[in-house]
């Protein structure tokens, strides 16, 4: 995905946010006032409504009120293009304008009889005559069957009639795109992870994106859906289960890209605090969405800073990002700040991402070369100029003094050849395959050296693995770093044990003058190629250590299971 | 002669003691084998030795510091080695000769007989000449010699900033191993030509060279001939 596109996208639906909710208004709204009972005069115009209450306290279920708005008009429309009036009110209503009856949403009165009727947002149009700059007064026959104490106008605007739904209509399709965007990026990804199921950051990213999606949907898609103010609960329920989700998985995939100490009973106790405040103010929706996204936020915050603190790879960025989504809290509002906010989180989650993936290509890319590397050290063992060179001077030699011999000498270099062409593409070879190398090139190094070789085995299991030539490595090592015993012998053994936990080979020389110097110095590049030949078939499960001893030199491999 | 061979596999070792015996006959008084770095240095250290034959693996540690003391002694040194890539480091410290493995009866002997023909090495590539100070060895380049002096059985080399040198390398030995830019314009002298100003001529068939820091050597009688139709 093209990031700056992304970004782009991000940026300038947030504006868009910002531009439609920043017109000037063409009316003024004061208080309304309520009163329980039903008489058709209280919607005229002049009404007095001086002993009517600000608010309406124990009424009963369905039961009829009235409320009156004071409405001025600060700007006569232009001609052609009446006002509209837009409401988000809970129950069924008759919409009286100036006491003329301009809409109805619903059955007010008769809601207990009647199937629900009517939507939460309404949209009536004002009669032109009617919407001369000045006082008017809006009032509205309600009745309450599900929640009677919700009497509240909720959301009130009046604009051009058209405006009110081309308005929607754009933030809609800008909100949708963005939507979009990430129902496309939670797909990807999770089509990533099915590819790969150990990823999990890229699942978490994934629900994430698709948790955004939902929220944005679900909140976006009230103007073509519509809703009884009876299912109104059951949608901001639903909404606030996608910002829990969010809420917890944003840093729950931070704390797996910048790990600290104690992560677990952290996230536990965070989840804990989600929960309660998803829980306890459970009908102030309002209260948990902000509380939810600050604790987020915070949390968010204290993991990117301590991976910051320690130079883990994007958190710097990331720090800023959330850097900036705070400053777009402070400066817009909190719907805002959310969306925009969440975009520009994923977008950093994204982007970390994808530096995970480039750090693990490039460990995948630097494995194959060392594959590569390691299979050109085993084919080099025969070619490197000490083995070969040596060996054909001493072969030029057995062949002029002793012709026979010689061919026997050749038969030798001829199966260790061999065995090295067996096992050059390999990973694992069978120990008896190993051991028949080590016994094989004893033998050229018998007539090389005139020393005589003893192998001894002990524990060997037939059936096992280990990378090749490894024991091989540690046999030349053995040869060329020790002297022979008084008899002219240098013996070697390998001990196999094995247990639930560990399996290990030993791997002993007895010899006289073992050069410590040399077998300590550095690592040479034997030692390297037994490690990276480990490190290669069993990850950091392995364990090699070398050391002289008493009677020669001691290794040991251990194989952790 | 007395001949040392530092070889740490048995079978090659005894192949080049047989050969140098064909090849050298009774002219050897000694010849011995040794199989450690560290024998073979104590060996080099006692002297008397006139031909050093060396391989520079032994045991799996790096011959060059070896090779550095065995340069720097009165000896010649015939490196016998495995890695052919070595041959040019070995020959810019001033071996006599370089014979790769596996090697061949010819090609010992045409590197000993330089030994008893005092024949030029081949490639003249000596860059140093190694020389003993307290204890160490220091490669001394050679483009920073002017001349060599004989004095007895060691050498005195006169560098240009004007400082000298001893080496334990004969005359004879070092004409061996420098370039032929190095003339031997008298007995007891070796001189770098390019370091030369001017053949002086004096009385009584004298030849004098001076040298660009204004030192005058003696030229031979019977080299001048020579010198004059090679150099000037």
């Amino acid at each position: 995905m093209n990031l700056k596109a992304f970004n782009l996208l991000i940026l300038v639906s947030s504006l868009l946010l910002v531009t439609s909710c920043s017109q000037s208004p063409v009316f003024k709204e004061h208080e309304t006032v309520y009163k329980i009972g039903d008489q058709e005069a209280w919607a005229s115009k002049n009404w007095n409504d001086q002993n009517w209450k600000g608010r309406i306290t124990q009424m009963q279920a369905g039961q009829v009120f009235w409320s009156r708005t004071q409405i001025d008009i600060l700007k006569t429309p232009e001609p052609l293009r009446p006002y509209g009036l837009r409401l988000e009110v809970y129950g069924e209503y008759e919409v009286f304008w100036d006491g003329v009856l301009i809409g109805k949403n619903g059955n007010p009165g008769q809601e207990a009889e009647l199937p629900p009727e009517g939507k939460l947002w309404t949209t009536f149009g004002i009669p032109t005559h009617l919407s001369d700059a000045g006082k008017h007064v809006l009032a509205l026959r309600t009745s309450l069957l599900y929640f009677p104490d919700h009497t509240k106008i909720h959301e009130l605007d009046i604009d051009y009639y058209d405006d009110l739904f081309s308005d929607d209509l754009v933030e809609n399709a800008y909100m949708h795109i963005y939507a979009g965007a990430f129902l496309i990026v939670s797909l990807y990804f999770l089509f990533l992870f099915l590819s790969n199921r150990q990823a999990y950051s890229t699942l978490i990213f994934s629900i994430c994106c698709f948790l955004v999606f939902a929220l944005t949907l679900t909140v976006f898609s009230k103007e073509y859906i519509p809703m009884h103010y009876s299912l109104h609960v059951i949608r901001l329920q639903v909404l606030s289960s996608f910002l829990l989700g969010i809420s917890f998985l944003i840093p729950f995939y931070f704390s797996k890209q910048f790990p600290y100490p104690k992560r677990k009973p952290l996230l536990i106790v965070y989840a804990g605090i989600l929960i309660m405040v998803f829980l306890v103010k459970h009908q102030a929706f309002d209260f948990t969405a902000v509380s939810m996204g600050l604790g987020m936020w915070i949390f968010s915050f204290g993991i990117v800073s301590f991976g910051a603190y320690n130079n883990a790879r994007g958190a710097r960025l990331t720090l800023l990002t959330l850097l900036l989504t705070l400053v777009i809290y402070f400066v817009t509002s909190f719907v805002i700040s959310l969306y925009a906010g969440l975009g520009l989180i994923l977008l950093s989650m994204l982007y970390l991402l994808t530096l995970q993936r480039k750090s693990e290509r490039l460990a995948y890319e630097n494995s194959l070369v060392q594959s590569t590397r390691l299979r050109l050290e085993l084919l080099k063992k025969n070619i490197q100029p000490h083995f070969l060179m040596n060996t054909l001077t001493s072969l030029m030699d057995w062949v002029e003094e002793s012709p026979k011999k010689g061919v026997l000498f050749i038969e030798a270099l001829a199966k260790e050849f061999d065995l090295f062409n067996q096992i050059e593409d390999r990973t694992l070879i069978p120990i008896a395959q190993e051991i028949e190398l080590c016994r094989t090139h004893l033998e050229i190094m018998e007539y090389r050296k005139e020393v005589s070789y003893i192998w001894e085995q002990e524990g060997i299991d037939p059936n096992e693995n280990i990378p090749p030539a490894i024991l091989h490595t540690l046999l030349e090592n053995g040869i060329t770093h020790s002297l022979p015993l008084e008899d002219n012998t240098i013996r070697f053994k390998l001990v196999f044990e094995s247990n639930d936990d560990f399996k290990s080979y030993t791997f002993l020389t007895f010899a006289a003058g073992v050069n410590k110097a040399t077998h300590n110095n550095e690592e040479g590049t034997g030692i390297k190629y037994i490690k990276a030949r480990l490190t290669e078939s069993y990850g950091s499960k392995w364990n090699f250590t070398s050391k002289a001893t008493d009677d020669g030199w001691k290794n040991e491999i251990m194989i952790y299971s | 002669m007395n001949i040392l061979i530092v070889e740490d596999e048995s079978r090659i070792a005894k192949r080049i003691e047989r050969m140098t015996r064909d090849i050298l006959g009774n002219t050897i008084q000694s010849l011995r084998h040794i199989n450690t770095l560290q024998g073979a240095m104590e060996s080099i250290g006692k002297g008397s030795l006139d031909l050093v034959l060396l391989d520079l693996n032994l045991n799996g540690e790096n011959g060059f510091d070896m090779l550095k003391s065995a340069v720097s002694e009165s000896f010649h040194t015939i490196v016998i080695s495995a890695y052919r890539d070595q041959a040019i480091t070995a020959f810019e410290y001033g071996v006599l000769d370089f014979v790769p493995k596996p090697f061949n009866q010819d090609r010992l002997e045409q590197a000993l007989k330089r030994t008893i023909t005092n024949e030029k090495t081949e490639p003249n590539e000596t860059k140093f000449l190694a020389v003993k100070k307290r204890q160490k060895i220091q490669l001394i380049p050679i483009e920073d010699l002017i001349y060599i002096k004989g004095a007895g059985a060691y050498t005195e080399l006169f560098l240009t900033d004007g400082s000298k040198e001893l080496h334990d390398k004969s005359l004879e030995k070092l004409e061996q191993l420098l370039s032929p830019i190095f003339e031997r314009i008298h007995k007891s002298y070796l001189v770098n030509m390019s370091e030369v100003k001017e053949i002086i001529v004096k009385s009584g068939s004298k030849y004098m060279a001076e040298l660009n820091n204004g030192e005058i050597i003696p030229i031979g009688r019977t080299k001048y001939k020579e010198i004059k139709a090679k150099w000037v």
